[in-house]
């Protein structure tokens, strides 16, 4: 196989480029959903803390 | 109730529709995956060189696939649009929402693996023959329904207007179809036929067919993966989400 080898490299290496970014974009999107949902659960617990102030 | 009906009914519930997903995506990956590898064995290791193309003519077996799946997925976001327009489906609108990024990465490849084939065959990169321009737009149509899903914050009322726009471009699919019979195209007419007789030798047809099925098993994979997401970040402020990011800490999901 070496008529037009780079072509073909080139055109193969557009397929995996383009079909690997979309599986990990879709992956980051996943983690970052649930991120978002970790951190705003954070912030709620955080704010129904207690403060010092009230138990002195 | 039928059991198959049943099992639609849960499927519509978000919570069921992220296990279904989580559950199925990593197979039908690892289904497209092998698939593909069987296909691309063959493509660069056993069948032969074509007589006038050489090499070149190798680039079909991922051009062809990638070309037949950007028309199919934008078919399947419309039916699933109009599914969602008519009864009101939300899982019908987070499909075919998912389903435009990946018909828009398959029409990139589409495109890019056809320039790169045309330049040693055609001597340019692009022409704008009446194939290459409808494919360009059907680029455009997806990349519509995306901004258009995007520009909207109301989830619900984006995928109404951006599903409308994906049945309104559904006319764009008999016209790439039959460009090049309408009318006189530089790209070649049809050489594969799922109905009669190929033009193409039985020996180059196998590997072909092995990369159609990877595609579309990919497809499967890519799609349950992108409507998860978007479920979840329908869902975010549901309580089975705040389980899920919990359990699913410092884990990848």
């Amino acid at each position: 196989m070496n008529d037009y080898i780079e072509y073909v490299i080139a055109a193969y290496a557009v397929f995996f480029v383009v079909l690997g970014w979309d599986f990990v974009t879709t992956r980051l999107q996943i983690r970052r959903e649930l991120q978002k949902v970790r951190r705003s659960a954070a912030r709620a617990a955080a704010t129904r803390m207690p403060s010092n102030e009230l138990s002195r | 109730m039928n059991r198959l009906l049943l099992w639609f009914h849960k499927l519509g519930s978000p919570p069921y529709f992220d296990r279904f997903a989580a559950r199925w995506a990593p197979w039908a990956y690892v289904a497209g995956l092998i698939v593909m590898a069987w296909g691309l064995y063959g493509a660069l290791f056993v069948v032969p060189a074509d007589y006038q193309q050489g090499d070149s003519f190798r680039i079909l077996y991922i051009h062809v696939p990638s070309a037949w799946m950007s028309m199919a997925v934008f078919g399947l976001m419309a039916v699933y649009a109009a599914i969602a327009l008519v009864w009101r489906i939300k899982l019908c609108e987070i499909l075919a929402m998912a389903c435009a990024p990946i018909g828009a990465a398959f029409t990139v490849i589409t495109l890019l693996t056809g320039a790169i084939w045309g330049k040693p065959m055609w001597g340019t990169w692009w022409d704008w023959d009446p194939r290459l321009t409808t494919e360009l737009i059907l680029l455009f149509l997806y990349l519509g329904v995306i901004g258009l899903y995007n520009a909207i914050d109301d989830r619900r009322a984006a995928a109404r207007a951006a599903g409308f726009l994906a049945i309104v471009g559904v006319v764009l699919l008999p016209v790439i179809r039959y460009s090049v019979v309408w009318w006189n195209s530089l790209h070649q007419g049809q050489t594969i036929r799922l109905m009669g007789e190929s033009t193409m030798d039985a020996s180059m047809v196998q590997p072909l067919i092995w990369m159609i099925v990877g595609t579309k098993l990919w497809f499967i994979g890519a799609l349950l993966m992108r409507a998860r997401a978007d479920n979840l970040r329908r869902e975010s402020g549901k309580a089975w989400v705040a389980q899920l990011a919990t359990a699913a800490d410092g884990r990848t999901p």
